[in-house]
Formats: C-alpha cells, structure tokens, sequence
C-alpha cells in the first residue's frame, strides 16, 4: 500500500468501479479500496443478509441460499443509453450477458395498461379515449421525426425557448396523456419538466423509443446474475489496466497537505500518497449534505406481477399525480431466469423518494399490484451530495442512488465527476479493443 | 438463426500469483514465453479465443486470465461465471501453490458448479532429482476431491512442453461430456451479449 499513485478510489460501488475502470484505462496509476470483503458495496447481497433487516432465516422453499442475487439497488439498463454506451465502449460487455426486461407498464386509475410507444401501440391502448389516440399518435410521430440540428423539423415550435407544457398544448394533449408520456416514457421524476425547454424531454422520449427498436419487446436490460455483476466488469477492466485492489481494508483518514488538498489516503499505520481521491459518501460524511430519503422495499415472491402476462421480468411506473403525490413510484421484477433467485422465485422492489414520515404507507399503491408476497424487506436510505465540487480539496464524491430504476443519472454524475476530475470529457477512442494482443 | 456457430466454451485459469498462469495464456494465444527477469504481474491480458477439432468437431476455447487481481484483493465472481471448464495451476517447484490449491477449488465449485475442473503442474523444466510436489501427492490430492478433477497434466511454459496436449485433452473432454447439451443449448433461448449498434435498417416502428 505504501506507494504514490494518481488517485485512490474509495468503495467498490457501480460508481467508483466505472470511474476506476475509466482513470486507468486514461493511463492514471489507480489504487481501488474497499472497507468489505466484497466487490459492489451497496448494489447486491445474498439472501442469509436478509437477517440485516430482522427477517426469519429462509426456510426449505427458498431452495439454495448461492442461488439467490438479490439487488439492494435495482435498476435496469436503457437498451440505447449512457451506460451501455460506456459498457460497449470500454470493452466490459465482454464480461456480461443480458437479457432484455418482457414488460412496461404505467399505472393509471387502480389498474396497469402497456406504455404505448408507437403508433400501434398508441392506437390500441386502453389509457385514453379514441380522439385522445390521434393526438397523441401525430405527436409521437412529431417526436420521432425530430432533429435537433435540423429546424425544418420542428414545425413553428422553438424547442430550446418554448417549455414542454406548450408543446403538449399544441398536440392538445390531456393531462393524463401528458403525464404518462413525461413519467413513462421520458421518465421524469417529477413535474419539473414541464416548464424546462422541450428538447430535453422530446430527447428522453427518443431515448426510449429508440431503445425499445434495439431488442423489442421493452426499452430496458438487466443483466444475468444481477447488477452486482456491472461493478466486476468495471473492475475487471481496471485490473486488467494496471489498477491496484485492495479489499477488506479500513480507511481511517483522509490525509490533507497545504491548502487542504489531499495527500494521500491512512488505513492504520500505513499511509498511500495520492494526487486525488474518488469517493462514495460514505468516507467523508464531512464533506456531503443530506438531499433526502429513499425508501425500497424489496419484495420476494413465488409468482409473477398480476396483469403483466405472466412476465418474468417488468418495470411499472406509478405516475406521482395518480396517487397524489409529487414524486413517481418504481415497481421493478426480475426472477430466476436472470440466475438472481432460485428456480420459480421472483424479486420485486417498489421504491419511491420518501414525502411523509410514514414513508411505509407511501408504497403501499405499488405493493398492491404485486399479489401475496411472501418475504418483504424494507430499508429507508439517505441520499446525499457532495457539499463542494471536489476541485479544490482534489476529492471527488459520488452521489447516492436516486429511486429511479434505470442508470442514467447514475452515468450523468460518473461522467460529470471524471470531467471535474480529469479535466476533460472521457475519451472513449483511448480504450483498444482487443486485449490479449498485448504484445504487437 | 441459419449460421452455424461453433460452441464456445469459456475455460479459466486458477491458481496462486506467481505459478505462471499468463505464461499458460501467452503460450495458448501466440506461443511465447517470457523470461523471469522482466516478469512481473499481469497487466492488460484479458481472454483468447481458439478454435480445436475434437472428435470430428470443431470446438472454441475461449481461455481467460485473471487479470492479476489475485495480487492483492480477490478475484471477482464474474470471473467464474459461464465457465466450462477451469484450470488449477500450480507451480512443480512450489509446494505452497500446491497445497493452496483446494482454496481456489471451493471458489470454483461455489462460482462455476458445472465447470469440469482440470489440474495443471507447471514449471516442469525446474525440477530436478527429487521433485517438490510427488505424483502420489497429486494423486491424493484428486482422491480428496471425490474425482472432481478431469484432468491431470504437467507442462512447461518455457519449453511449451505438454501444453498443447493439455488444451487438445480439454477440448475433446469438453465435447464428449456437452454433447447432447451443446445441441440443446443452440435451441434454447439464452441471454445476449450487447454489441455495437448494428444500422437500422428501417427507422424503426415510428413512420
């Protein structure tokens, strides 16, 4: 450990793995250290760490404990977003295998229908009225055609001056329409939306139809094995770069020089030396502000959600207003075809940002779809964000996981730290493809 | 669907730092060798992909190497995921990468529970009169394991000595236990690897 390096990451989270996997491949020297024994910090645990959270031991039925993945964070990947880009472009899909999520659904008054998403699709969906169809096929179409670069496009409407509201009015959309279109398919957290420039969520929905073309039959992947896979991968990479790991090693002071920039990192007696460190919030709970709370409730279950066509794997989004609320909530499932839980089992999560302080009753729309559940695990997290921007004190911290249930704010603040940290956008044309060659 | 694919069978190496599991890997992609005074731990070696004909049938060993993350921290599990076959490598030279051995089995069947496990002593060129690591030990060593290991062999990367044959005797052990599953598996739906965007051909269902 006693040695000078580039930078020093700190955690083994999806995060800090991607950032690790990216700083050595950018040729920086990388020591990656984690406090526990295992890779992934917070994203995936087997079933015996269900006594964590006060349940039985799991019986029989359960079948075999090394059978089980079980995700504390699930999210699913966009087919055509920011991390599979990063995945294609490093080289890490080599490690992984994926299946593609059967179902979307969007909730609306009491029951679940299929987001409709083409043409098709928006003429045979029971969410809205016949004439309702029309318009929100000619804006679907709208969206579709639309080029940011290429104004003929936009048909007499400003996308980056004029708000998404004003382009809902000039489709006549109705405001069920409108908020399925800006929470299932742009997947907006909230309403904010509404008053920001259009082209931000005309983008969101591109996003998703666009992913919903690459594999069919919806827009989201989840890996086999589990998203605790996704960290390996990226670990992976680093290694294979040059990068140090170090498991199982307490980190009890972050040590600062002059002007209070960062020295190195002192776990016991030896000290690392370090131009920069990389972080979760978890090591410096001096240096990060509580933004909010999370509440996920991971469901196991021996059948599929009611409704979705026996799916084995689906995401349900609940629009806020439905339940009148001002944040959305996420149902996800996935089951023992993606090698996460034994044979004939199914984990569904209902997650939501926390409004109330009984943040119990908060889901309680979502756990109603689910049908009988069999073991339910609750947890209510803090989500937190770095006080500071990290330049001048060369710490660069990570913010917690959001409640959405796909990974692109997740990329967003990967890529906007290695930005701050690096000085420059990550290049991706610097990773060669094919390792094992080294020798030409 | 029409192509024929050749099975790819995913083989791992396993074993202590040191014993020469890249040496093993250098010598299968393009038949090297690297002599100790500029060795040092692996760097920038990832997985090779070779193509056998074992039984009248072609077969592709796609061998993977640690990457050197048994340098410090442990291996991931990812590694072992997928894996038909996996490799323990030992030194002939070093008892303590011998006895060590069962540690890295357990990862191994707890990981990788349908990979046939093969056991190879490497560094043959080192021993002299009396050996470090004797047959009867190897041999005791697979009774102990209840005749989970498929294989036993000796090489030796620096004269590429029995290497060959170590990997020709995977291969058709590969086949002759995967066949039926082998021709199962093609039919059968599996998950996907993501690669780059292939053009759309139309511009999708939005027209």
């Amino acid at each position: 450990m006693d040695e000078e390096y580039d930078a020093i990451v700190l955690g083994t989270g999806l995060k800090e793995c991607i950032l690790s996997g990216m700083l050595s491949v950018s040729g920086k020297k990388v020591l990656h250290v984690d406090r526990n024994k295992y890779y992934g910090g917070r994203v995936g645990v087997n079933l015996s760490s269900g006594r964590a959270f006060g349940a039985p031991p799991p019986d029989d039925s359960y079948g075999r404990k090394r059978d089980w993945n079980v995700d504390l964070i699930p999210k699913f990947l966009m087919a055509n977003g920011s991390l599979v880009k990063l995945l294609i472009h490093t080289g890490v899909t080599r490690y992984l295998e994926f299946k593609s999520v059967e179902g979307s659904y969007v909730y609306k008054g009491g029951k679940i229908s299929k987001v409709p998403v083409d043409q098709k699709e928006a003429l045979a969906s029971d969410l809205m009225g016949m004439f309702e169809k029309r318009r929100f096929r000619n804006f679907l179409i709208y969206v579709q055609d639309f080029s940011g670069d290429d104004p003929k496009t936009w048909k007499d409407f400003d996308p980056n001056t004029q708000n998404m509201q004003a382009l809902y009015e000039k489709f006549g959309l109705d405001k069920n329409t409108q908020d399925f279109t800006g929470h299932a398919l742009a997947l907006h957290r909230d309403d904010d939306y509404l008053n920001r420039p259009a082209v931000e969520t005309i983008n969101r929905i591109k996003l998703y139809s666009d992913s919903l073309a690459r594999y069919g039959k919806s827009p989201y992947l989840y890996p086999m094995y589990g998203l605790g896979e996704l960290p390996q991968g990226f670990a992976r990479l680093s290694a294979i770069y040059g990068g140090t790991y170090m498991l199982d090693k307490p980190i009890d002071e972050i040590v600062l020089g002059e002007g209070g920039k960062v020295v190195g990192v002192r776990s016991g007696n030896e000290v690392a030396k370090c131009k920069q460190v990389y972080c979760d919030p978890t090591y410096v709970s001096d240096r990060v502000r509580k933004k909010g709370k999370v509440i996920r409730c991971i469901c196991l279950m021996d059948h599929p959600v009611p409704n979705t066509k026996d799916a084995l794997s689906t995401q349900i989004i609940i629009p806020q207003k439905q339940v009148g609320r001002n944040s959305d909530i996420y149902v996800s499932l996935v089951s023992y075809t993606h090698q996460v839980a034994a044979k004939g089992w199914f984990i569904a999560m209902v997650s939501t940002t926390v409004e109330t302080d009984n943040p119990e009753t908060e889901i309680k729309p979502g756990l109603d779809l689910l049908g009988p559940i069999r073991q339910k695990f609750v947890s209510v997290s803090d989500y937190y964000e770095p006080t500071d921007d990290g330049l001048e004190s060369q710490i660069f911290i990570s913010q917690s996981y959001d409640a959405t249930t796909h990974f692109e704010t997740t990329c967003l603040d990967v890529l906007d730290i290695f930005k701050r940290g690096t000085g420059e956008e990550f290049d991706f044309s610097k990773i060669k493809h094919e390792l094992g060659d080294e020798e030409q | 669907m029409a192509t024929i694919k050749i099975p790819e069978q995913k083989v791992i190496l396993c074993g202590e730092y040191g014993v020469g599991k890249s040496s093993i890997f250098r010598r299968f992609t393009n038949n090297t060798f690297i002599t100790a005074t500029d060795r040092k731990s692996t760097l920038g070696l990832d997985h090779f992909e070779k193509t056998y004909c074992a039984c009248d049938k072609d077969i592709k060993l796609q061998l993977w190497d640690t990457g050197g993350m048994e340098r410090v921290a442990s291996i991931t599990s990812s590694y072992y995921k997928f894996a038909e076959a996996a490799v323990l490598v030992f030194a002939l030279d070093n008892p303590a990468s011998f006895h060590v051995l069962s540690q890295h089995l357990l990862d191994i069947v707890t990981y990788a529970e349908n990979a046939k496990i093969f056991l190879c002593g490497n560094k043959s060129d080192l021993i002299e009169d009396v050996p470090q690591v004797t047959d009867s030990e190897i041999e005791a060593f697979c009774e102990q394991c209840h005749n989970l290991i498929s294989g036993t062999y000796k090489t030796s990367c620096r004269t590429g000595e029995g290497l060959e044959e170590m990997f020709n005797d995977i291969a058709n052990q590969l086949v002759n236990s995967n066949r039926s599953r082998l021709e199962l598996q093609s039919m059968e739906q599996h998950g996907f690897k993501i690669t780059q965007n292939e053009e759309l051909t139309e511009d999708s269902c939005l027209c």
